[in-house]
């Protein structure tokens, strides 16, 4: 399921935020009674399900806690060493070539934005010395005879950042430009809208379902219409390569409607007035786009992505029902290795510090929001 | 106030193309291309969906000679009826509908609650009390499940609607999104109930709930989907067939071989399983629309 827990800044949902008035009418001795009562139900439930397990799980990731003999022992850091420690570990300068090219253009990149004024300086030496840091550890390789001591971790946590890596650009800009489709007044549009939108209320399982058999190579529609035009089946769920590539197309069809309809808020939040002026001064529909529209969704666009990327990280359903991680590991993903260590191995202490991984991303990428929608603000 | 996001109401001519994007009127061919162009996609868009339930009105055994077909082939209601009759799916479905009740309710009752304490009350610590709400938005619901399983491991609640419902019920978002709208409310509706000599519980009641309602509801809905969909915790701490929801039970022997000759109950299941969000979705549509909306704090 695409969890929205996304953080979003203090925006009042209606224009007119009133402070509350200052005259208080009641004595505040009487408002604190009151508002316990209000706030205990929430308070209550939001601390012994969510603040509790946060800290629960960083207790636990220091044991070795086994869910059988529900005992925790040997405290330590051991569960760090197995997650991210490995044997003969040694530096190269081609491990994860590939990656570390993609990161130094990024790198490139910025350098070249600040140059040219695009982006502030000092947010550009911000966001390059971590990106560097990453290229130098991407370096850190087992060496002949090595090995990692969970191989399996690096997998997962490989494949949900490829995941996120592709399926955030494709989910905004497959929104984007259905939100830039339907965005007209009428029936048909309307009946657009919900058409591209109806796969999103699918469950997951029903969604898989469908995808698993339309994928088949022998029963599914897709290797029909490929045979139709000439091409040979391929297993694409049994596939090394293209296992994952799968579970992304699923994923964009499921939920795709749902960034359409984000944009569409964002749209339908730009002044009509301001399209009308520019195409007074005679701007075209390029112009108009790039001028008024970009602009304009700049701040849904942001929530976009982090929502989608938060979500992304957090990926589990399709690839645990579509390919079960395999063939192999070949698309393994995080909270699959945290929820099969955890609950079908028992080993609640290394599930624990599995999952914390996630969390330090995802808070990451929540301050990373704050402060692009905040220094978009000032 | 915040945009309608969903459809607008249908206008009596549905050409009259004043998109935001263009706004001139562009001409009649133009129009046609892209109504057709865009049925196409939307045709092609629909085609999975359509797939199944064209296999879950086919002959189990005339599927398992051809099943790349978009008519149904020896159409039955068999497998329909039969998985209704035979499968656990009626018992999925009370559980299903069970636990997002309670989570539903829960959620909005305990959001508005909190968000009028936040919004319209004055206390000490309400400061750091709402940090502490933000801060909440940040953790990955989905992610921190290893402790709470410890949790109703230990205590034997697995297999239970408390264990299924209770841990979602909180909702920093719903709050937030309830304190903002009960801080927008213009001061002079508190202060009239005041007049009349009502309390906190009386205007909360009588004068904020009913103002609420739209918020109320787009929350109402999007707590809906998500516990519905919900698949993981439900996978995690229902082990007992008898505990499965609908997301997860439908997820169940969905590649296995013993499923794959009888792709029509399969699919019927499938079928099953998404129309009773489908038909929700298709009736309020406008509120599950603005309640994505705000539930991913656009609004």
């Amino acid at each position: 399921m695409v969890s929205s827990t996304t953080s979003s800044p203090p925006t009042a949902p209606l224009d007119t935020p009133t402070p509350r008035p200052a005259r208080a009418s009641a004595p505040a001795r009487h408002d604190a009674r009151t508002a316990a009562v209000f706030l205990a139900p929430f308070l209550l439930l939001f601390v012994v399900f969510i603040l509790f397990p946060v800290f629960q799980a960083v207790a636990m990731s220091f044991f070795d806690w086994d869910l059988l003999t529900q005992s925790a022992t040997d405290f330590g850091l051991d569960n760090y060493v197995r997650m991210l420690g490995g044997t003969g570990l040694t530096w190269s300068l081609t491990a994860m070539a590939s990656w570390r090219i993609v990161l130094l253009a990024v790198v490139a990149g910025l350098a070249w934005a600040a140059r040219r004024g695009r982006v502030a300086p000092r947010t550009a030496v911000l966001t390059s010395v971590p990106l560097l840091l990453l290229v130098v550890a991407l370096g850190i390789t087992p060496g002949p005879g090595g090995q990692w001591n969970d191989p399996r971790f690096w997998a997962a946590l490989q494949h949900t950042v490829e995941f996120t890596v592709v399926a955030t650009p494709l989910l905004v800009v497959g929104g984007l430009a259905m939100a830039l489709l339907v965005n007209r007044k009428g029936r048909g549009s309307s009946f657009y809208r919900t058409a591209f939108f109806l796969p999103y209320v699918l469950p997951v399982s029903v969604v898989t379902l469908i995808w698993i058999y339309l994928l088949n190579p022998d029963r599914g529609l897709v290797a029909w219409a490929m045979q139709a035009i000439g091409l040979d089946t391929v297993d694409f769920l049994n596939q090394p390569t293209t296992a994952l590539p799968a579970v992304i197309l699923t994923t964009v069809w499921w939920t795709v409607g749902f960034t359409m309809i984000l944009f569409l808020a964002g749209l339908q939040d730009i002044e009509p007035s301001l399209y009308e002026a520019a195409s007074l001064d005679g701007a075209g529909r390029w112009e108009s786009f790039r001028h008024i529209t970009v602009p304009g969704l700049k701040r849904v666009t942001v929530l976009v992505v982090v929502s989608q990327v938060i979500a992304s990280f957090q990926i589990f359903g399709q690839v645990y029902l579509m390919t079960r991680g395999g063939p192999g590991d070949s698309s393994l993903v995080l909270i699959q290795h945290v929820y099969e260590s955890g609950i079908r191995d028992s080993a609640l202490g290394y599930a624990s510090a599995l999952s914390l991984v996630l969390l330090v991303v995802i808070l990451v990428v929540s301050l990373v929001q704050l402060k692009l929608l905040r220094s978009e603000e000032s | 106030m915040a945009t309608l996001t969903s459809p607008p109401p249908p206008v009596a001519e549905p050409t009259t193309g004043t998109s935001a994007a263009a706004p001139r009127r562009r001409p009649r061919w133009s129009r046609v291309a892209f109504h057709v162009a865009v049925g196409v996609a939307v045709a092609v868009w629909l085609l999975p969906i359509l797939w199944m339930t064209v296999l879950a009105l086919s002959d189990n055994l005339a599927l398992q000679r051809n099943s790349q077909t978009l008519v149904p082939l020896g159409f039955t209601l068999d497998n329909i009826v039969g998985e209704l009759r035979t499968s656990l799916i009626p018992r999925w479905f009370f559980n299903s509908v069970v636990v997002t009740g309670i989570t539903t309710v829960g959620t909005v009752l305990t959001s508005a609650l909190a968000g009028y304490a936040f919004g319209r009350l004055n206390f000490r610590f309400k400061k750091p009390l709402f940090i502490l709400t933000l801060a909440g938005l940040m953790v990955p619901r989905e992610a921190m499940f290893i402790p709470l399983y410890l949790m109703f491991a230990t205590t034997d609640q697995l297999n239970s609607y408390q264990a299924l419902s209770m841990p979602r019920i909180a909702l920093p978002l719903g709050v937030f999104i309830m304190t903002q709208f009960f801080k927008a409310v213009p001061a002079e509706m508190e202060e009239a109930a005041r007049l009349d000599g009502a309390g906190h519980w009386r205007t909360f009641f009588q004068v904020m709930l009913p103002l609420a309602k739209p918020a109320m509801a787009a929350l109402a809905i999007f707590a809906f989907v998500q516990s519905w969909n919900d698949y993981l915790w439900p996978l995690v701490v229902g082990t007992n067939p008898q505990f499965y929801t609908l997301t997860v039970g439908l997820a169940q022997q969905q590649a296995s071989f013993e499923a794959a000759r009888s792709l029509g109950d399969l699919m019927a299941r499938g079928v099953l399983g998404s129309l009773p969000l489908v038909v929700v979705f298709l009736l309020f549509q406008r509120h599950l629309v603005r309640g994505i909306t705000l539930g991913s704090g656009e609004k």
